[in-house]
């Protein structure tokens, strides 16, 4: 306690991180290993809300608190809703390292993020499966070349290992505008209405 | 009940395996696990459905949501490529490709679309068009912060995928003026131009009618007379009272409207005035009902619904139950089929024709104009409400004309510039005049009061809202529009159906008819400017499909995030969201019991209002 009290709080801010990648490559193991730093059959939802969170200390000022959004489905048929790309400050997209397709499937995925996300998001292209050497299909230079060309960063990781995972979302802590941030949800709080929050409870309160 | 489906908890026994395998006995609520998360989902569309419905409309994308975390699998459609469907938000480029299917008649109960770019260079239309900035809402509407859509919205915790802003401002418009309502008992007694023995009368008349279901008494000779007469009887206003009261409180449509009815409407501002703040309604950002369809169908998709742009039905057979769709696919469905009136195709248009008798007709102009009309908003704010009464405008107008103004920071329109909605009941040319006379009125106003805005000292803290237009208004200014956008919509909702719950169930239960009592229409938005009786429509649905809305969102959310998010937002700060920026309390990021205490206190108030 007074080691806590000694130093000063961190200030932490807050980024919204959008998952995208075709079914199956792992996005969601990803995020698991990520958040719960671990493997299991189960994987936990963020009941309702459809949103995990996680946070990472940037330096001992900063830490960043990541709301990480899955695509819970829409994205099979092309039916991601504006919704999910607005504000979204960071990508990661998955591919499958022992399936070609994917890496096909995550270009497609950048373009579309590059359309309808805003221009300054930070992209991460990211293979799985990484411990799957053996079965190969997609070069690892090819997809780093790739990466290059479009400005994303690049790795390839293991989410049944754990190989990796924290590196992507440290390397994309780094890349994040922080102090633009944090002016941005400050004037966004100003003005929202939490709705957690009722002022009151009574219900007439302007007239009785 | 007898023909209840099994209930999810039943359904999905491995939910209950995991509840007792998994370490933490907190985590007890039947929730299907998130859909994409847990396992590969099939390739291919499901070939056997309980519910396929048409259309993401925002009752329809709530019922999708509704059953499918009751346990249902849900297939969700929409022919357009967009969420929302006749409730959408959006694009200028896709406003244009709307217009043109409304005018070839592709799209059932719309008509006389008319979309302008008046004074545009050829570079400032190629930006329009091509713009993200803006997000025009087909059907415009407000949320009252005590309302029952508001605790859905809490309950299903759909509200974390939105953001909303508060509203304050009121005016209406009388003698060709612009009057500031009086929406609190500050102002009340701050109003010098009400005389005192008016002001008493006119808190009697607010204390009966926060409580007015309880003194029968006073109202049981007006159950079917006039709001207005009673006014005038009973509590003896002014008549520029009665007209704020029944106009800009109760948001009317105009002054016969019956008494119970029009107590209804007021009680509602009354009681959600200081709720969340002092402002009685809210909006939400980057777009209403479009957006709040869009936060439903994600819920939807977390609890498994599939979803499918771009996607129809083509052709359903009652007997095998089988759906083609226009991707080639088919799907047998379970139980029921729902279509939304702007989805309905060909198979169906001959027994539409005879069952969804669209027989209220809404029209709205919509326009985009360039100015930040602050001088309308509050402070912080950046919307605010307009309406015209019976009889105040040049064209008289047996109607009222409401009006929503949305600024930039609701982001759905450019930096300086602003999106006017105004809409009317009345039909014909005559509803076209009324909304063309409004805008006039609206366009005077705006250029007087920015005009006024470089003089100061014509400005004081009194209650007037602009001077005499005919006086004082010789300015050359014109007012740039970027676009208008004029249309017509019919639907089977009465204007007047949306607050009293029991008649509007009885006019509804005739309107949303059965075609072989697989298929269930849902129907167009009414002409409510708030989205009372949504949630009504869509428990009305839901009954027919399920037998019972007992279990409506009968879901227990446990996020293990709370706690953060109150940190985040949740201060000890009373008068609140002006407030928030605390950095310590940002800081704060520990386990704290007072916030969860707060946050079930929110919840409790969601149940308070019978979901």
């Amino acid at each position: 306690m007074s080691q806590e009290s000694s130093r000063p709080q961190p200030r932490l801010v807050q980024f919204k991180l959008v998952l995208l990648g075709e079914s199956a490559v792992g996005k969601s193991s990803i995020v698991h290993r990520f958040v719960k730093d671990s493997f299991d059959d189960y994987r936990e939802s963020t009941i309702g809300a459809a949103f995990l969170t996680q946070t990472i200390e940037l330096n001992p000022e900063i830490t960043i608190k990541f709301e990480i959004w899955d695509t819970a489905g829409q994205e099979r048929y092309k039916s991601l809703a504006p919704m999910y790309y607005r504000n979204s400050n960071a990508a990661v997209v998955v591919y499958d390292i022992t399936q070609e397709s994917s890496l096909e499937r995550a270009k497609i995925w950048i373009k579309e993020l590059q359309r309808q996300a805003s221009q300054d998001i930070v992209i991460a292209l990211v293979g799985n499966k990484a411990d799957l050497e053996e079965e190969r299909q997609v070069d690892n230079e090819h997809a780093k070349l790739l990466a290059e060309e479009e400005g994303l960063l690049f790795f390839e990781v293991s989410a049944k290992s754990g190989d990796g995972i924290k590196t992507i979302f440290q390397n994309i802590a780094e890349k994040l505008p922080v102090e633009a941030q944090l002016n941005k949800s400050q004037q966004k709080l100003a003005n929202k209405v939490n709705l957690q929050r009722p002022s009151t409870n009574n219900q007439a309160s302007c007239c009785v | 009940m007898s023909n209840r489906r099994p209930s999810m908890v039943e359904r999905r026994s491995s939910i209950n395996e995991y509840s007792t395998q998994y370490e933490d006995s907190r985590v007890s609520s039947p929730i299907p696990h998130l859909a994409g998360l847990e396992k590969p989902l099939p390739e291919t569309i499901p070939e056997e459905v309980d519910v396929v419905i048409a259309g993401t409309g925002l009752v329809e994308s709530i019922l999708a949501a509704a059953l499918s975390w009751q346990g249902s699998n849900v297939l969700h459609i929409d022919s357009n490529d967009y969420y929302g469907d006749s409730t959408a938000t959006l694009t200028i480029n896709q406003l244009i490709k709307w217009v043109e299917r409304v005018n070839k008649g592709l799209i059932n109960n719309y008509k006389n679309a008319m979309l302008y770019f008046p004074n545009n260079t050829e570079l400032e239309y190629q930006n329009l068009i091509q713009s993200k900035d803006y997000g025009i809402d087909l059907t415009p509407k407000i949320l009252f912060a005590k309302s029952d859509l508001l605790s859905l919205l809490i309950k299903s915790r759909v509200y974390k995928y939105l953001e909303f802003l508060p509203l304050s401002s009121f005016h209406f418009f009388e003698n060709d003026n612009f009057e500031k309502m009086n929406n609190s008992k500050k102002n009340i007694f701050i109003n010098q131009s009400i005389s005192l023995i008016n002001k008493r009368s006119l808190m009697k008349f607010i204390k009966f009618s926060i409580n007015w279901e309880n003194s029968l008494e006073i109202w049981n000779d007006y159950k079917k007379k006039s709001i207005k007469e009673f006014l005038q009887d009973k509590f003896k206003l002014e008549l520029n009272q009665i007209n704020e009261l029944i106009f800009a409180i109760g948001l009317c449509n105009n002054d016969t409207i019956s008494t119970p009815e029009a107590l209804t409407r007021i009680k509602r501002y009354l009681i959600s005035f200081d709720v969340y703040g002092n402002f009685p309604v809210m909006y939400s950002k980057y777009g209403g009902a479009g957006e709040i369809s869009q936060g439903f169908c994600r819920s939807a998709a977390v609890a498994g619904t599939t979803y499918k742009l771009n996607t129809k039905i083509l052709n359903y057979d009652p007997i095998s139950k089988i759906a083609k769709l226009s991707d080639n696919s088919k799907v047998k469905i379970n139980e029921k089929l729902i279509i939304s009136s702007t989805q309905s195709t060909s198979f169906l248009s001959s027994s539409t024709s005879q069952t969804t008798t669209a027989s209220y007709e809404i029209q709205r102009l919509t326009v985009i104009v360039k100015k930040s009309c602050s001088e309308w908003f509050e402070n912080n704010e950046s919307s605010a409400i307009v309406v015209f009464p019976t009889n105040s405008l040049k064209s008289g107008n047996k109607f009222a004309v409401q009006a929503i103004i949305m600024g930039e920071n609701t982001e759905i329109t450019s930096s300086n510039t602003t999106v006017w909605y105004l809409s009317t009941i009345e039909t014909g040319d005559q509803g076209r005049a009324d909304l063309e006379s409004a805008l006039e009125s609206m366009e005077k106003s705006i250029l007087r009061e920015s005009k006024n805005f470089e003089e100061p000292e014509i400005l004081s803290q009194s209650i007037k809202f602009g001077d005499d237009v005919n006086n004082n208004f010789k300015s050359g200014e014109k007012l740039q529009y970027l676009l208008k956008f004029y249309y017509i919509q019919s639907t089977s909702l009465p204007h007047s159906g949306v607050v009293n719950t029991s008649q509007y169930r009885r006019k509804n239960s005739t309107t949303s008819t059965t075609f072989n009592d697989d298929v269930l229409f849902s129907s167009l938005p009414s002409s409510e400017i708030s989205y009372d009786g949504i949630i009504t429509s869509v428990k009305l649905l839901y009954e027919l499909i399920s037998g019972s809305d007992d279990d409506f969102f009968d879901v227990d959310f446990e996020d293990e995030d709370e706690q953060d998010d109150n940190n985040l937002s949740g201060f000890n700060n009373d008068s609140s969201i002006n407030d928030q920026i605390n950095s310590k309390s940002i800081n704060d990021d520990d386990n704290n019991e007072d916030d969860e205490v707060i946050d079930s206190e929110a919840v409790e108030f969601a149940d308070d209002m019978e979901l």
